[in-house]
């Protein structure tokens, strides 16, 4: 009878180790699965970077599949361009959507924007690229009489309104996580709600509202199919170099504009892998230095 | 009882007219403006109404106080007054006129009146409102915060404009398309006729294959997270790798799946799950954890005192209290999952119209490339100039907002429901 009862809490002790490893193997899948995406990426555009040369590949003036030339430059300035553009109007909207969310907002429009927000948020890319073509770059030709309306001014429009939900909801949370202290103490020194926002709550927010913002600019650089649509994926300098009406490309427009008519294997294709391993590269380290920022301010300043 | 200004008022009223009308042609552009009179009229009665508040503003400051007029006040009035008037004779001298066209600095854009006109009374009338709200505060603080305010207001009613106008043009716009023959057969002559029953079957295998692997991984994982693991370290380094994970572009999915994937599966439904599986593991693990840290630890210390070991207490006690944010978080995915493009695009599907085949009925042959809604939709978008595939691809856009949306209502349904129900 002791003894039975000894292996059952031995077979009990083996099976909850089991369950334990194999809750471990699912943990540490996700480390795996980067590793492996990093290990591929490297691999196959390895080739394009011998070839080519590290230097050339990155900061070639030119990108040229027919002439097999490949040098990342106009690609790199054309999603500075668009992502920055991107951004400004994902902030003028973004951030004060946030504000009024946790500061303004009564139950009731809460009640029904919160829905609708996350509902925008699910909005597929290819819809939005859809709308794109057949509304925003039309609307666009039209009024200022563009050869082609797909240009940088147009990819920045729509990726800017596209990432709204993303930034609201993260700015939202910074926002909602300042201490109520904090705003009763200033608005009982006679301060006005807005001179509260302004000096106190966003402030106190200002670290996980600057992480907000930089892992949207990780979804702006790295959303494909929306781009890919109405950027023009045109891989030259704009001609002068502030022409937000010229078509551009930028790394995610390259990639799936080209990779579906590349012969496997050959240059062309490996230097598409190498603009994969760059935006990846440029992708991690933001998503990274975001974590670090948010921390980093958090310990400095004591933000939430 | 603070005495209400009637001149400032006037002025907003007015600039509210301009703002609405000249954005209403900035989007629409009629063709000869219909409003330049009213607007030019408009222009002008702010500029008095403003000038005349500024003027009598300056009687109604008590003595003693702080200087009303401070250069930091001034000098902006005076900017955006002179620059209404400049407006006002632009158009009045025919600098701004009927057939216009500008072209500068080697942009490749022609601004021409119909967007230049409209551009400048839009501008005018905001700074008019800035200037009237400010005078009609008396530049007091509180006039600033309801400017300010109702700026921050118009965002949330951009959002709704914004969600409302996709929902509404893609209704109608792809409802014509939408009949019984449309949903139940495939697609034929390049998509031209026929319909798109391939694509959803594809979307439905590749979502179910997709789930079948992102549900255990990314559950099991945020169990481990956040009930096992003793290392704080390897928390951590887990945790920044779902972060840079979630990161991931699809695209960059897109092409580790080639390269390794369709390497040793070929186009395949098989290759184009695990992809989106993966694709899905950060936003499981995310909103599990999530789930699984909104329980709190008495139920938990409660389970182990009564003798129960770790897996008991996790299977009767903490994943039934954290079910409905689990599910909330697949169903989610299953969204995502159903509108993901760019990482099947060279993994898993074809412009087909072949049905998927089937094992014994239910099981499908996971070796063969699908057709996928998304990847549909692309192709008709490429289609646009050269065929006639208009009303299918507003009618495929139709569906695959549906189908997205209508999930993600769903999921915040349940998240929402029980959130009422339960209290810890």
């Amino acid at each position: 009878m002791d003894l039975s009862k000894k292996r059952g809490l031995i077979g009990r002790q083996v099976r909850e180790w089991i369950i334990e490893s194999s809750f471990f193997f699912a943990a540490i899948a996700s480390i795996l699965v980067m590793v492996v995406i990093f290990y591929y990426l490297i691999r196959e555009s390895l080739a394009a970077f011998m070839e080519v040369g590290v230097f050339d590949l990155v900061f070639g003036m030119k990108w040229h599949s027919a002439g097999e030339i490949f040098g990342m430059t106009p690609i790199i300035v054309g999603s500075i361009m668009v992502t920055l553009l991107a951004l400004l109007i994902n902030i003028l909207v973004g951030v004060p959507l946030a504000v009024y969310l946790s500061e303004l907002a009564g139950t009731r429009s809460r009640s029904i924007l919160k829905p609708a927000i996350e509902l925008l948020a699910g909005v597929p890319s290819i819809v939005y690229g859809f709308l794109g073509v057949l509304i925003l770059v039309a609307y666009l030709e039209r009024s200022f009489n563009m050869l082609t309306g797909r240009s940088i001014l147009a990819g920045s429009i729509l990726l800017g309104i596209m990432f709204i939900p993303a930034l609201t909801t993260i700015c939202e949370d910074a926002l909602r996580a300042v201490p109520r202290e904090f705003k009763e103490g200033s608005l009982a020194l006679g301060a006005t709600q807005w001179q509260t926002v302004r000096h106190v709550t966003l402030p106190a927010a200002s670290s996980g509202i600057i992480a907000a913002v930089v892992l949207n600019v990780g979804n702006i650089i790295g959303e494909t199919m929306a781009a890919l649509l109405v950027v023009g994926n045109v891989a030259r300098l704009p001609s002068p170099v502030f022409d937000i009406f010229d078509p551009s490309a930028i790394f995610t427009s390259v990639i799936a504009g080209e990779m579906g008519e590349v012969p496997h294997a050959s240059l062309h294709y490996h230097a598409l892998f190498a603009v994969g391993f760059v935006l990846l590269a440029i992708v991690t380290v933001l998503n990274i230095s975001a974590d670090l920022v948010r921390a980093a301010i958090q310990r400095r300043f004591g933000g939430y | 009882m603070r005495k209400i200004r009637p001149a400032p008022l006037a002025s907003i009223v007015v600039a509210l007219f301009l703002l609405t009308s000249s954005l209403v042609c900035l989007v629409i552009q009629p063709d000869p403006i219909p409003l330049v009179s009213f607007w030019m009229g408009g222009l002008f009665l702010d500029l008095v109404l403003i000038s005349a508040s500024a003027l009598t503003l300056r009687q109604d400051v008590s003595p003693g106080g702080r200087a009303l007029w401070t250069r930091g006040r001034v000098l902006p009035l005076a900017a955006d007054l002179s620059y209404l008037l400049a407006v006002i004779l632009l158009v009045f001298f025919g600098l701004v006129g009927p057939g216009l066209e500008l072209e500068f600095l080697g942009l490749s854009a022609v601004f021409t009146y119909a967007i230049v006109l409209p551009f400048l009374v839009f501008l005018a009338s905001f700074l008019a409102i800035k200037d009237s709200i400010n005078l009609l505060y008396g530049y007091s603080s509180r006039g600033r915060e309801v400017l300010v305010f109702s700026m921050v207001r118009l965002s949330a009613v951009f959002t709704l404009i914004l969600l409302g106008g996709i929902i509404s043009v893609i209704l109608f716009r792809g409802i014509g398309a939408i009949s019984w023959e449309f949903l139940t057969q495939p697609h034929f002559r390049l998509g031209t006729e026929g319909g798109i029953s391939t694509c959803i079957q594809g979307t439905f295998w590749l979502v179910m294959g997709a789930m079948l692997i992102s549900a255990p991984l990314g559950i099991g994982a945020a169990i481990y997270l956040n009930e096992y693991s003793r290392h704080s370290g390897l928390k951590r380094v887990v945790t920044i790798a779902v972060g840079c994970l979630n990161g991931v572009p699809s695209v960059v999915y897109g092409l580790f799946g080639l390269a390794f994937l369709v390497a040793t599966f070929g186009l395949s439904l098989l290759a184009g799950s695990i992809i989106l599986g993966l694709m899905n593991l950060p936003t499981i693990i995310l909103t599990s954890q999530e789930a699984l840290k909104s329980v709190p630890n008495s139920l938990r210390e409660g389970s182990v005192a009564l003798g129960a070991s770790r897996w008991q207490t996790v299977r009767k006690v903490v994943i039934p209290s954290a079910l409905p944010g689990v599910l909330t978080g697949l169903i989610i995915g299953v969204a995502r999952a159903a509108g993901e493009t760019a990482p099947i695009m060279w993994t898993a599907v074809t412009f087909s119209a072949t049905p998927v085949q089937m094992y014994y009925g239910i099981v499908p042959d996971v070796t063969q490339p699908v057709n996928n809604l998304c990847y549909h939709l692309l192709n008709l978008i490429y289609f646009l100039g050269a065929w006639d595939v208009e009303e299918k691809a507003w009618g495929t856009a139709l569906v695959l907002l549906a189908l997205v949306l209508s999930i993600n209502m769903v999921a915040i349904f349940v998240r929402n429901h029980y959130r009422k129900k339960i209290s810890w």
